[in-house]
């Protein structure tokens, strides 16, 4: 089994940007977003996510596996819930309103009474906005950043050393433990385990699954024992650490914290202080589905 | 290793526990990379992941702090190896899976005994309902589902394959970190 990460160095703009900067940002975008269904907000929110996902330069064929996920999550939230069966959207949509079809429409010579609204279809659309907007800032992080810089990022943003040295060694085990999963693998197979093979009820197959976790579990746990006492003859968290990759703020990692601190408090201020965070439908909307 | 018989604290965060977390969450996150090809149909972005018993394991096992960190990285680490991108609320969620199996932990003396695995199956439970629960009611505020989709889409398949895991797959990690504790004198 081969384990590779997403990122490599693509010379981005993305990639000139100090990573805690990245996450400041994402993290702004993502409180932003989510604090107010004004429509307005979340198409300049959504402009913004556009360009920033742009920045990373990434292809179709890089993100796809991420794109597909989201697309089944927005599938069920927005096609089934909020145009099929319509459930309320959590209270956000008040109950009623315009119908799209209010006569009912014709389709392959049968009739048929839909209670779609305009107000869902809108609430759609905002809500397409929205996850769009979080997403694109965040489905980019994997392809974006090197995973040598999450350790000394997050001790850089406040987290205990210890913790953040959690993060960068768990980046370092992975190839490890795949190797061993896959010569564990190897292994019962060789014994004739399959994993989806075989006859049973339905807890015996899950349980199939056993003679491949526990030994991989059981390995990694009997070797991490050699691992601690190695670090701990080492001298492991006697003193501050440091880090083999070193993170240096430019000026516009600075610009960018800037104006990720102003975006999220303007987006604050006018959803709280000037009552633009709940949901409406703009009067122009209502126009086109008036004949 | 912890000693079986040893009074444990629950809540120190030494070498050992650093490299078990580290190790958890790197385990977590290629296991369910491995079995990620199993998806539950029309479940939102549900997975089906046997793995999800590494964290409630780990918690266990080695604690909160630990159970925590395995979930929480793990889930991170797994999405990244998957291509899925960066889910804050669902990591938490992963985490607290972890951690509250990790609080029972102080409960359990022996891996093999009844008892145990009796409040390791109620961890499992008990983490996977307040887990699942925090990553699902997260879609209120940020997708802005309603309850029903909430409940029926993210909730409730999330819930239910992370419990059937862990109910079955738990008890049978218990046993055998119990028969390695033994066979190592520790």
């Amino acid at each position: 089994m081969l384990v590779s990460w997403n990122y490599r160095f693509r010379n981005s703009p993305m990639d000139h940007i100090d990573p805690r900067a990245r996450f400041i940002f994402s993290f702004a975008l993502l409180f932003a977003a989510t604090a107010t269904w004004n429509p307005i907000i979340l198409f300049v929110l959504f402009l913004i996510a556009i360009t920033w996902y742009l920045m990373a330069r990434l292809t179709w064929k890089d993100t796809k596996v991420g794109w597909f996920m989201i697309s089944i999550m927005l599938f069920t939230m927005i096609v089934v819930n909020t145009i099929i069966t319509g459930g309320g959207a959590g209270g956000v949509v008040p109950p009623g309103g315009q119908l799209v079809w209010p006569g009912g429409f014709d389709l392959f010579g049968k009739h048929f009474t839909f209670g779609l609204t305009v107000e869902r279809v809108w609430f759609a659309i905002s809500q397409l906005m929205r996850i769009l907007s979080i997403s694109l800032a965040f489905i980019i992080i994997p392809y974006t950043m090197d995973s040598r810089a999450y350790g000394v990022t997050f001790s850089k943003l406040g987290m205990p050393d210890r913790l953040a040295y959690t993060m960068e060694l768990s980046f370092r085990f992975i190839p490890t433990l795949a190797r061993n999963f896959q010569v564990t693998l190897d292994a019962q197979r060789a014994r004739g385990f399959e994993l989806d093979g075989g006859k049973g009820n339905f807890i015996k197959k899950i349980r199939r699954v056993a003679p491949l976790l526990i030994p991989v579990t059981m390995n990694a746990i009997v070797s991490s024992e050699d691992i601690a006492n190695a670090m701990d003859l080492r001298g492991f968290g006697e003193q501050k650490r440091t880090w083999l990759y070193e993170l240096k703020f430019n000026w516009w990692d600075w610009a960018l914290i800037v104006f990720s601190v102003l975006m999220l408090a303007t987006v604050l201020l006018l959803a709280f202080r000037f009552d633009m965070r709940l949901f409406s439908v703009p009067g122009w909307f209502y126009g086109l589905f008036n004949k | 290793m912890a000693k079986q018989t040893e009074k444990k604290s629950i809540w120190a965060f030494g070498t050992k526990q650093v490299v078990y977390a580290a190790i958890g969450a790197a385990l977590y996150a290629v296991l369910t990379w491995a079995f990620n090809v199993w998806q539950i149909p029309g479940a939102g972005n549900v997975g089906i992941r046997p793995a999800i018993v590494i964290p409630m394991f780990f918690g266990i096992a080695f604690g909160p702090i630990v159970g925590f960190i395995t979930g929480f990285v793990g889930n991170i680490l797994a999405d990244m190896l998957s291509g899925y991108g960066f889910w804050i609320w669902w990591d938490l969620g992963n985490g607290i899976i972890g951690l509250i199996p990790g609080l029972f932990s102080a409960l359990i003396v022996k891996y093999d005994e009844i008892k145990s695995i009796l409040w390791g199956e109620l961890s499992v439970i008990v983490g996977s309902a307040a887990g699942m629960g925090l990553a699902s009611a997260s879609e209120f505020w940020v997708s802005g589902a309603d309850f029903n989709t909430v409940l029926l889409a993210n909730f409730v398949p999330s819930f239910v394959t992370n419990i059937i895991w862990g109910l079955v797959l738990l008890p049978l990690l218990m046993i055998a970190y119990a028969a390695i504790l033994k066979r190592s004198g520790r």
